[in-house]
């Protein structure tokens, strides 16, 4: 009885854990190098991992990708906006000979699918996790970027 | 149970309703195709999404989706009354050139202007050795846009509203260009990919 009832507890804390682990969906990045020992990679990782590594992160590593973030970031929160109250769509393709690339949504994700004659490449991100990925960036930007970037929202 | 049946039915069709009722995602598409390098590039935009994208930006005479036109062009030409001319204008063919090489034409015609384009390769007009084929351009701009445009009461273009417009108005082709390496495509409509 004891027994089944911390099985049960068990069980609700995986699931629960699970739901909070991908609730966030997952990023898909596969590659695959066509020439003859090639190599091929295939990495499924939850989102949730994309904001806790940046934690980790240094933060000299990314005051450069803040400091240039600081100027776009009303328009990157609009488009990230835009991009998630959109339907699927493929927004980008470009066809060429020995090339394809295409840059669209899917089932909430930016994915990204580039052919050519060496490589296939194929990343999905969902578009949930990018925002928050650029909402984090934004709020580790540097003192004086946070409080520019504030001041310019205020006069647009 | 009954009654809990009769609101969830209710509740279903005032979604269905609702949903009915809300307009399809307007698409502006652009398509170009390079012969030559056997390149094409298609891409699909939302134009709600273009819309705020744009009023975000500020870069060069680009701001909060105006485009703040030129001094010197400004002293020169009333672009303004220029427009309400064209506007005011019956339907009309305003500028008409045709030559052994050439066709131009600017019209308005059923709310839209219309400018057209032909230039016939020139004998011994030569490209990479090859004789130079004709090309032909066609805009089409609707008066709607026009006005949208310069509806603001300001200088400035209002590149933000003119979209909003577009993003109202039926399916169209606003700019075709053919040429014998290239051709060119920019059209509105409610489907999210490209023919």
């Amino acid at each position: 009885m004891i027994f089944g009832k911390f099985a049960m507890g068990l069980l609700g804390t995986a699931v629960v854990g699970a739901a909070m682990v991908s609730s966030e969906g997952f990023v898909n990045v596969r590659v695959h190098e066509k020439q003859p020992g090639g190599h091929n990679i295939h990495v499924i990782a939850p989102a949730l991992l994309i904001p806790l590594s940046m934690r980790f992160a240094p933060q000299h590593s990314l005051d450069e990708a803040t400091a240039q973030m600081k100027e776009w970031l009303p328009t990157i929160r609009a488009a990230m906006e835009g991009l998630r109250e959109c339907a699927d769509a493929d927004f980008v393709e470009v066809t060429g000979p020995g090339e394809h690339v295409q840059v669209s949504k899917s089932g909430g994700a930016i994915v990204v699918d580039v052919d050519d004659e060496g490589e296939t490449v194929h990343v999905s991100v969902p578009v949930r996790a990018m925002e928050n990925a650029v909402e984090d960036l934004a709020e580790r930007a540097p003192v004086e970027s946070a409080q520019a970037a504030d001041s310019q929202a205020e006069i647009q | 149970m009954k009654r809990a049946i009769q609101a969830a039915v209710m509740v279903l069709c005032m979604a269905g309703v609702a949903m009915a009722g809300t307009p399809p995602e307007r698409w502006l598409h652009v398509s170009v195709i390079d012969k030559d390098s056997g390149e094409t590039v298609r891409v699909n935009v939302p134009i709600a999404m273009a819309e705020k994208v744009l009023g975000t930006i500020h870069q060069g005479n680009l701001h909060e989706g105006k485009i703040k036109i030129d001094g010197r062009f400004d002293d020169d030409v009333d672009l303004r009354a220029l427009l309400e001319a064209v506007r005011t204008a019956p339907d009309n063919e305003f500028v008409s050139v045709q030559g052994p090489h050439e066709d131009v034409s600017v019209a308005k015609m059923g709310g839209n202007l219309v400018i057209h384009v032909r230039e016939n390769g020139k004998k011994g007009d030569k490209k990479d050795g090859e004789k130079k084929d004709d090309s032909r351009v066609e805009v089409t701009v609707p008066m709607k846009l026009v006005d949208a445009l310069v509806a603001n009461g300001s200088k400035d273009l209002d590149v933000a509203a003119a979209l909003r417009v577009l993003g109202e108005m039926g399916d169209m082709t606003l700019v075709t260009v053919q040429e014998a390496e290239q051709s060119v495509r920019i059209w509105v409509d409610s489907k999210n990919k490209a023919e």
